[in-house]
């Protein structure tokens, strides 16, 4: 059983085969190469510590069955999330109206949660313009509407990767810091349980 | 046609399934087939009519006693010192007899030996009642009972010694404290459990010093408190728990400097110490309806025997032995998890079985899973186990585990998946598998099974069965069925093995027997047994040197 400690849970959203888990995964391997997450025999869940200043942050990152079969359950999912990152394909516009469904679903549910919207697969409009569905211009003034950061990234090169979770990292800590007195910051105790507590599965 | 593809899977009647008692509701075979309900109020009644019956034995023996052996119980004392008495006149006697009574002896030791033995075990007897009803009957005359305590002391330490773990488990000290008792197997567990963890507890605590008694001593006033809000609703208890678990931690944290981790450690040890405590009287309460939700759950698991693991997408290959080794894994797992008290226990098991689950698909797969597999592949593990009271022990993760594990770390993660798991299974439909709603509605009233559609090459029943178990994908149960038939036959040729031998070993013994006989008959006829009869027994016979005695003298006669 891992004993790791995580400070937040990071929810990844977005349709099936956007590269939600690849995204995970480069981003983790990329960086450590040895580490308590090289254990986990599945990519499914990843507790990552970041440096972020003098301090170590521990995302706890869960990766989420993208299929519309479970659309009813992301719900349960994103429950509690202090992050969430939006991925959706930069080659499938599809993946984009799925992306905003999400989008939609967390400002409804969840208001403490930040969105991140993640475009995937940049190397391959990097490679060939035309591939592009989803314009970036687009979805900087949704990210803006939304209130939301915005990145395009590439697993395959690792392009934007770590930036994305850095900063995603770094928006907690400071929300931390803001929140709760220092000397709690870190425990998770400190967020008392809350009405979605109690429903967990037979409410939604 | 359609009715015998049917059949052809474990069919059980929808009559076999509900409570025995007729009530309605669902049964379980741990409790006899009875629902929880009908069951609590057997076994209460059966212990009612247990105790009785103890009286009863208890008062016979008394009588039996007082008749047999003229003196009762009062006299306990004095019985004993007869006893001894008798011993030591044996042992005169004993040393007082020549050889040749030998082996009289010994048979009067076995005398002395065996009422001794009778007596333990009657008074052993008796106090095994006794125990049963955790008082001495007041129609015992209080002699008895005296002595009897202070013999049953002595018994007890002699035979704890012996029976320990046995007898631990039979006294039902348990059930008379806590007053609640829901069933025997569970009561006897608890009693064990509570005294582990309370002795893990204080071990934990010993090496806190001054925090250590302070945790304690909030802990023990917690649990004694919640003790008078048994009528409050889940709800409320789940409250009064979590501010106990924050108030404690904001008070570690303040009071004694702690590192978040080292009070993460305590918090985990007075969760598992308050959980064990507490898991009687929280779980599953009577005041929420988690208990028809876990009937519900079960009863559509049970509904949805016929979804196939193709039918899921999911990413497992069961024919590979490793794969459904970790598959059956798995499925103990999420079933051993109502066996456990503590949350945490609880969150490990799924955490476990998670893991199985992950290395199935990656030795299918040969690359790491990720949701998108691991999702589905745990759904059909819950349908496969369908564990007992699944929702009440989500239910109860949900209201009394420390919420920090629940919300961010791995075993939330997996418990968040178990938790989308059941809200699938209960939402499942025709959409959700990939199935037209005609075909899903037919499944489901069971009118034909997916697992064999019509001719898919398998034969109908007639005869050609066998040949069909062996080359169409078998049903894992029956591989497993099949599997477990080799060894069993193994074991059924050794054990006529056995019994050759052993009726060789008989015959032997017997012809032992005889021929023994016919060499002491042989020798018996070859020195016939003579009785010489006696030597003439005349005074001074074999004293040689009576020739130097004097003669003897003879009567004179004195005349006058």
């Amino acid at each position: 059983m891992s004993a790791m400690r995580v400070d937040t849970k990071v929810v990844m959203l977005g349709k099936e085969s956007v590269g939600k888990t690849s995204l995970v995964e480069r981003y983790v391997h990329h960086r450590f190469l040895v580490g308590p997450y090289q254990n986990t025999i599945g990519a499914a869940f990843v507790a990552k510590p970041i440096h972020v200043g003098e301090k170590v942050v521990t995302l706890g990152i869960w990766d989420t069955a993208g299929s519309e079969r479970y659309e009813a359950m992301s719900r349960i999912y994103y429950r509690g999330a202090r992050a969430a990152v939006v991925c959706y394909d930069l080659t499938d516009s599809s993946s984009f109206q799925r992306a905003r469904f999400w989008v939609k679903e967390l400002q409804n549910c969840e208001e403490h949660c930040k969105i991140y919207l993640c475009g995937t697969k940049n190397d391959l409009v990097q490679a060939d313009k035309s591939v592009r569905q989803i314009d970036f211009h687009d979805t900087q003034d949704f990210a803006e509407e939304i209130g939301a950061q915005h990145f395009e990234t590439s697993s395959k090169t690792g392009n934007n990767v770590d930036e994305l979770f850095q900063k995603v990292a770094e928006d907690f800590n400071d929300s931390v810091f803001q929140l709760i007195p220092p000397g709690e910051a870190g425990v998770d105790l400190g967020q008392k349980k809350d009405s979605y507590f109690y429903s967990c599965c037979h409410n939604n | 046609m359609s009715q015998r593809t049917e059949r052809r899977g474990i069919h059980v009647d929808q009559s076999e399934l509900l409570c025995k008692k007729g009530c309605g509701y669902y049964g379980n075979a741990a409790w006899q087939g009875l629902c929880s309900k009908c069951w609590r109020e057997e076994y209460q009644r059966a212990r009612q009519k247990q105790i009785q019956e103890d009286w009863a034995l208890a008062e016979k023996l008394q009588r039996e006693e007082e008749g047999a052996s003229l003196a009762p119980f009062s006299k306990f004392e004095e019985k004993k010192t007869n006893e001894k008495m008798r011993k030591v006149t044996t042992v005169k006697k004993f040393f007082s007899s020549s050889t040749r009574h030998g082996p009289q002896k010994s048979c009067s030791v076995v005398t002395f030996v065996f009422p001794s033995i009778a007596c333990t075990l009657r008074s052993l007897c008796i106090l095994i009642s006794m125990q049963h009803t955790r008082a001495l009957p007041p129609s015992l005359p209080p002699m008895w009972s005296a002595g009897l305590v202070e013999r049953e002391d002595r018994t007890l330490r002699d035979w704890r010694g012996i029976f320990s773990p046995s007898w631990e488990m039979g006294s039902p000290t348990e059930d008379s404290q806590e007053g609640k008792s829901p069933s025997p197997s569970i009561s006897r567990q608890a009693s064990m459990e509570t005294d582990r963890a309370s002795k893990e507890f204080l071990e934990f605590l010993k090496s806190m010093h001054r925090p250590g008694r302070e945790i304690h001593k909030q802990c023990r006033a917690f649990i004694d408190g919640m003790a008078n809000k048994k009528d409050l609703g889940a709800e409320e208890l789940s409250e009064c728990v979590q501010d106990f678990y924050q108030n404690l931690s904001d008070r570690l944290m303040s009071h004694f400097k702690g590192s978040s981790e080292s009070v993460e450690r305590v918090m985990d040890q007075v969760e598992k110490y308050i959980m064990t405590r507490l898991y009687k009287s929280v779980f599953c309460p009577e005041t929420t309806d988690d208990e028809k939700k876990d009937l519900a759950t079960q009863h559509r698991i049970r509904a949805l025997h016929w979804v196939t693991i193709e039918m899921l997408c999911v990413a497992m290959d069961e024919e590979i032995p490793e794969v459904s080794d970790n598959v059956v894994k798995a499925i103990t797992d999420v079933i051993e998890m109502d066996s456990k008290r503590v949350p945490q226990d609880k969150l490990a098991c799924i955490t476990q079985c998670s893991k199985h689950i992950f290395t199935a698909i990656k030795i299918t797969r040969d690359e790491p899973a990720s949701a998108d597999d691991f999702l589905p592949a745990l759904i059909y593990i819950v349908l496969k186990a369908n564990p007992p009271r699944l929702q009440s022990n989500i239910q109860y993760i949900t209201r009394f585990c420390n919420p920090s594990r629940i919300m961010t770390g791995e075993d939330g993660y997996y418990f968040t998946n178990l938790c989308c798991a059941v809200a699938f299974i209960e939402k499942l439909d025709a959409q959700s598998l990939n199935l037209s709603t005609e075909e899903f509605e037919r499944y489901m009233s069971g009118q034909s099974s997916p697992r064999r559609p019509l001719g898919d090459g398998w034969a109908p029943e007639d005869g050609s069965a066998p040949q069909g178990a062996a080359a169409a994908p078998m049903n894992p149960v029956l591989a497993q069925l099949h599997r477990n038939l080799e060894p069993l036959s193994g074991l059924s040729v050794r054990q006529d093995r056995l019994m050759e031998r052993a009726r060789g070993l008989q015959e032997e013994l017997v012809s032992w027997e005889e021929g023994v006989r016919r060499e002491v008959q042989d020798i018996l006829e070859r020195y016939p047994l003579e009785i010489r009869p006696p030597p003439p027994s005349a005074i001074d016979t074999e004293n040689a040197e009576s020739d130097r005695l004097p003669p003897p003298l003879t009567p004179q006669v004195f005349a006058g």
